[in-house]
């Protein structure tokens, strides 16, 4: 599942007007999604907020992946559904609370399939977080593929050598991963000395402030983009506070 | 007379771009030295192969190149290793970045970035270049190794060969004057490992890099080295040329095995006035072998 997760979150290259945007107006978009999504608190608003999801996704070509991701999530909803219920919820007041879980999830995913890795580490730095922590935060994303074929390798590997993942009760179920976990967390150990190594060979820390190859700037599109988002989105939080 | 003297000068006028002198090595919490008293040098423009058994200890003495020996590994550390006339034990890594371009064995675990270009320019990036120099020496990296049509794919996207290529492009980029390459050919399988060697040979001969390579194949580069080194339990076994170090004794007790070309004139018995060390040569020369 987070193997399926991941596929559906991951960033593919495209050339739509959603994906050429800027960085930062990518995550303003995301961010006024995810705040709509927040204060839905009935079905027209959930309605509204999801016809605001969907827009941008469907421009960026990405309509069909962010559902696959959301309904990935459906498990979490209907978790979400029985807590409310035994909470002493209505049935309509938990449907209501799962959708606006199941917008958030879309919201915060559309940025993610539409924003590359690298735009991601230059929003990072332009917010001025530390050096370290972008390229730790940065690298741990350029990995996942690259741990995921390891882990395919190794599960692969004790299988052959008998071990039954599918096997037990949830707690015998979790304890088959021992043989697993321990191989991987050795590899990228190992991993994670050489890529040291390979930092140091190729001068990081060298300056106190590195510099990048490209900067952000802000073209036309990007402004006409905020120009929407911006008064659109103060609007619809204020008519979903006051008048919805 | 005079050409003894022209032969000096000639020899003492070659720059020396690596020099160990009685370079010594135990690793912090070890009590066996990974290098003992080893001495060599490497001429500018040289193609050296250090060659041995794993555990040897030829990746310590790459590390005492680019000085991750002794800066970032501790340990007991004697005698003294030079890069281009600096002391390692006392040139900062990032300094040493400048002069020396390294290649791991697994490119993986040295591409960084999320797009071929961006990696490329790490290095760049992490000395505090200008964008736009930035920009220029990247796409002149990415010519020189043919791979601009791979600028905005994503390392996960290509194949081994494509890997090696940009790790090799992000190295080049720092402008180096000395390439390490680790084993660049142990996880590809022998045509692209054939196309590696190549591709490091002719970047010897254009840009004049000094290229130590760890290899185990001889084989595949006993054509392109101009010196061969080879290393066991952590000391020089024996160094020289390629035909001095295929025709001596011995080899197979370090690991390594003979190129099929050499052992064939081995066993006719065929060494005086040189082996040939690869095919083609040896069909050249086979009517005069034969005499």
């Amino acid at each position: 599942m987070a193997k399926a997760i991941y596929e559906g979150l991951k960033f593919r290259y495209k050339t739509t007007v959603i994906h050429r945007l800027d960085p930062r107006v990518k995550m303003l978009l995301s961010i006024v999604l995810f705040a709509l999504a927040l204060l839905g608190f009935n079905f027209y608003q959930e309605i509204i907020t999801f016809v605001l999801v969907a827009v941008p996704a469907t421009l960026a070509k990405s309509l069909k992946r962010l559902m696959r991701v959301v309904a990935l999530s459906i498990t979490f909803g209907v978790f979400v559904v029985a807590i409310n219920l035994l909470a002493g919820g209505t049935v309509v007041e938990s449907i209501v609370l799962a959708v606006r879980f199941l917008e958030i999830v879309a919201s915060t995913s559309l940025f993610f399939v539409t924003t590359s890795p690298d735009e991601l580490e230059y929003v990072l730095r332009w917010f001025r977080m530390p050096r370290d922590f972008v390229f730790a935060f940065a690298t741990s994303i350029r990995f996942v593929p690259v741990l995921l074929m390891d882990l395919t390798q190794i599960i692969d590997a004790q299988k052959s050598r008998g071990l039954e993942l599918d096997r037990g009760g949830p707690i015998k179920r979790i304890r088959n991963l021992v043989p697993v976990l321990i191989p991987l967390i050795v590899n990228s150990l190992v991993r994670s000395g050489e890529l040291a190594e390979a930092m140091e060979s190729r001068g990081y820390g060298a300056v106190k402030k590195p510099t990048s190859m490209d900067v952000l700037r802000l073209k036309i599109n990007d402004w006409a983009a905020l120009s929407l988002i911006i008064p659109g989105g103060a609007l619809l939080i204020w008519l979903y506070i006051y008048v919805i | 007379m005079r050409l003894v003297i022209t032969r000096i000068l000639v020899i003492s006028l070659e720059r020396v771009a690596v020099e160990f002198n009685d370079f010594s090595f135990t690793y912090a919490g070890s009590t066996k030295p990974a290098a003992s008293h080893v001495t060599f040098t490497v001429g500018e423009g040289d193609v050296a192969v250090l060659a041995g058994l794993s555990g040897s200890g030829k990746s310590t003495i790459l590390r005492a190149i680019n000085g991750l020996i002794p800066h970032i590994y501790p340990g007991e550390y004697s005698g003294s290793v030079k890069v281009e006339g600096m002391t390692v034990q006392e040139t900062p890594t990032y300094e040493l970045a400048k002069k020396v371009g390294f290649l791991f064995q697994n490119p993986e675990n040295q591409i960084f970035m999320f797009t071929v270009e961006r990696d490329i320019a790490f290095g760049l990036e992490n000395m505090g270049y200008d964008p736009k120099v930035i920009r220029e020496k990247t796409d002149w990296a990415m010519d020189l190794l043919g791979i601009r049509d791979l600028a905005k794919r994503s390392p996960s996207e290509l194949s081994d060969g494509q890997k090696q290529r940009v790790a090799i492009a992000g190295s080049l980029v720092m402008d180096p004057t000395i390439l390490v390459l680790d084993e660049p050919t142990s996880l590809l399988d022998p045509h692209t490992a054939l196309e590696v060697v190549r591709l490091t040979k002719e970047l010897n001969k254009r840009l004049g890099l000094t290229v130590i390579l760890v290899e185990h194949r001889l084989e595949l580069v006993s054509t392109i080295a101009s010196k061969i080194i080879v290393v066991k339990d952590g000391s020089i076994w024996i160094q020289g040329t390629p035909q001095e170090v295929l025709l001596s004794d011995g080899l197979e007790e370090v690991g390594l095995s003979l190129p099929p070309v050499v052992e064939v004139q081995r066993k006719l018995g065929l060494k005086s006035g040189g082996i040939a060390l690869d095919v083609e040569d040896f069909v050249k020369e086979v009517p005069r072998l034969w005499r």
